[in-house]
């Protein structure tokens, strides 16, 4: 009634938006290209720890912090009572968290002080679109977030890939969503079986960009990326390497990423004498330029929410050597078109498949060609105007179809 | 002259460090065909004493060689805690320096990184150098 602005400001909180990380990078794409259609967008970080945001992000997406953990950035007080308060901060600072279950992966960045922090910043929230981005911050929302914003939660993972008190809260929580948005057809099959009467949908994220330079075929390096630790398999991938080097020694397996189990799998690089062959190649800015050096892609991780990564591997013409595992790689992926699809966690399946496409140059090619259409449908034009299109139909239904009368597009 | 000079030198494809010797493959690049005949050996001098030099038999097929040196060779009794010996080719008239310069990876000391090989308490181990030569570091053990 107040509200004569056409759309909704929308908000998205994430739990570090100065990190590094794939959910940040993927909101930060579905922030610029709502604000380049028009919308009023907003990222919130629920804590921040850097100076700088780590993912282009369009100049009229505000930015904010709830929490700033920046050294530097808490001046101590002066005055009786607010030093009171100052100790108080500290001592809550240090208190575990009091609202997110323990199983939450995210659950160490958590305490009493950035609860009460977030719990009093959705109170305040009256109007527009909250967006969640994760479990523990979903979960506050659902609880707090109560004086009329418009709740929406995205899940970017997999509902097995959650611990019990996860899932548990997950089904107490969720259904008071007007949306929980997920990645995979999967996701959306288990979660609205899980929610009854929740508004379960799917909406991929998107690639950054479709206009990629493509990979040649001739090429004889492989391609992983991932952050180096056990979720990505990189632990399986290396020993199916091993079995590999006889007979592709002129191949080479490129690994980029940083991580806790560097060290580990250097070792395992060492015991396998792949010092030549299989390279840990570290974090880089320019993921695009290494992925068109390569000729495929190789996936091993023992879970996913929806491998990005692989998805902008194939948007460079690069085919996929993958484990089947859950979710992602079977919902993008088709075996023998696009790549190759082979047992979760099966290093010998994978060394076979990847021998596969190694010694065939015309299937390397073929596949390629595949891997490029089907990542088109993940592009930024593919996928964003349905946010739009989510997040218009949520206003209307809130404020009634003649406040937003012209407008209105209807969601696929 | 648009195109990216690279000098002669003895470039490294393979760095085998194994069960006490250190096996290097290559290929020599350029140089003309027929500057490679005659023999050719792998010279290795001590960076802080450059009179200090070890030689090892190279085989030579073409352009493409292999050689190798047991790490015991490089012990010494008046060694630094670290010390480095530095690789070259040579046929006893021109040296090339050995190294990595004809692919695309940038910042080789740290993503090739290679097993440290022990005799007694010197581990010796083969790295990139920050210009991407290869070199050989060895740690005493113990004394450091």
């Amino acid at each position: 009634m107040t509200d004569r602005r056409p759309l909704p400001h929308v908000r998205y909180l994430l739990l570090h938006a100065y990190g590094r990380g794939g959910t940040i990078r993927t909101v930060m794409n579905q922030a610029n290209s709502l604000v380049a259609a028009g919308w009023s967008v907003e990222i919130v970080s629920a804590v921040r720890r850097r100076d700088d945001i780590q993912f282009p992000l369009d100049d009229r997406v505000q930015a904010s912090t709830v929490v700033d953990l920046r050294e530097g950035a808490h001046t101590p007080p002066s005055g009786l009572v607010a030093r009171w308060r100052d100790r108080k901060r500290d001592e809550l600072l240090q208190t575990p968290a009091l609202h997110i279950p323990k199983g939450e992966f995210g659950y160490r960045y958590f305490n009493r002080y950035v609860e009460d922090r977030l719990i009093a910043y959705m109170k305040s929230l009256t109007s527009g679109i909250l967006v969640t981005t994760r479990p523990a911050l979903n979960f506050l929302s659902a609880d707090h977030a109560t004086n009329g914003v418009i709740r929406v939660a995205q899940e970017h993972m997999n509902l097995g890939t959650h611990r019990k008190d996860v899932q548990k809260r997950i089904q107490e929580t969720y259904p008071r969503f007007a949306t929980v948005a997920v990645l995979t057809e999967r996701d959306r099959e288990e979660y609205a079986e899980l929610l009854p009467g929740t508004e379960v949908i799917r909406i991929p994220n998107a690639v950054h960009s479709l206009d990629q330079v493509a990979a040649d075929p001739k090429s004889k390096i492989a391609v992983a990326a991932g952050r180096l630790f056990p979720q990505k398999g990189f632990d399986m991938l290396i020993p199916a390497w091993a079995k590999l080097v006889e007979s592709f020694p002129e191949w080479q397996l490129r690994i980029y990423g940083s991580g806790e189990k560097k060290s580990e799998l250097r070792n395992l690089i060492d015991v396998h004498h792949l010092y030549n062959h299989v390279l840990l190649m570290g974090h880089t800015d320019r993921l695009d330029d290494e992925l068109a050096k390569a000729s495929f892609y190789v996936l091993s991780s023992r879970f996913e929410g929806l491998p990005m990564v692989m998805i902008e591997a194939m948007s460079h013409s690069l085919p996929v050597v993958s484990f089947d595992c859950p979710t992602g790689p079977a919902d993008v992926l088709t075996h023998g078109v696009d790549g190759l699809l082979v047992a979760p966690e099966d290093p010998d399946a994978l060394a076979d498949a990847m021998a596969k496409l190694m010694a065939d140059e015309a299937m390397r090619a073929d596949m390629g060609v595949a891997a490029v259409l089907t990542a088109a449908s993940y592009g930024p034009d593919a996928v964003h105007p349905r946010w739009e299109a989510l997040f218009t139909d949520l206003h209307e239904q809130r404020h009634g179809t003649a406040a937003v009368a012209g407008s209105a597009k209807g969601h696929a | 002259m648009g195109l990216q000079r690279v000098k002669a030198h003895a470039e490294i494809a393979e760095v085998w460090p194994r069960d006490g010797r250190i096996r290097l493959v290559g290929r020599i690049h350029g140089l003309p065909a027929r500057d490679t005949a005659g023999s050719w050996e792998l010279v290795l001098t001590r960076r802080a004493h450059p009179d200090r030099r070890l030689r090892y038999a190279a085989d030579l097929k073409g352009d493409r060689f292999e050689s190798e040196l047991p790490v015991a060779d490089l012990a010494a009794p008046d060694y630094a805690p670290v010390e480095e010996w530095d690789i070259h080719l040579s046929d006893g008239h021109v040296e090339l320096r050995a190294g990595k310069h004809l692919d695309d990876i940038r910042g080789k000391k740290k993503i090739y990184v290679f097993p440290e090989q022990h005799v007694g308490n010197l581990g010796v181990r083969p790295y990139y150098t920050i210009k991407d030569n290869l070199s050989l570091e060895c740690r005493t053990g113990g004394s450091a």
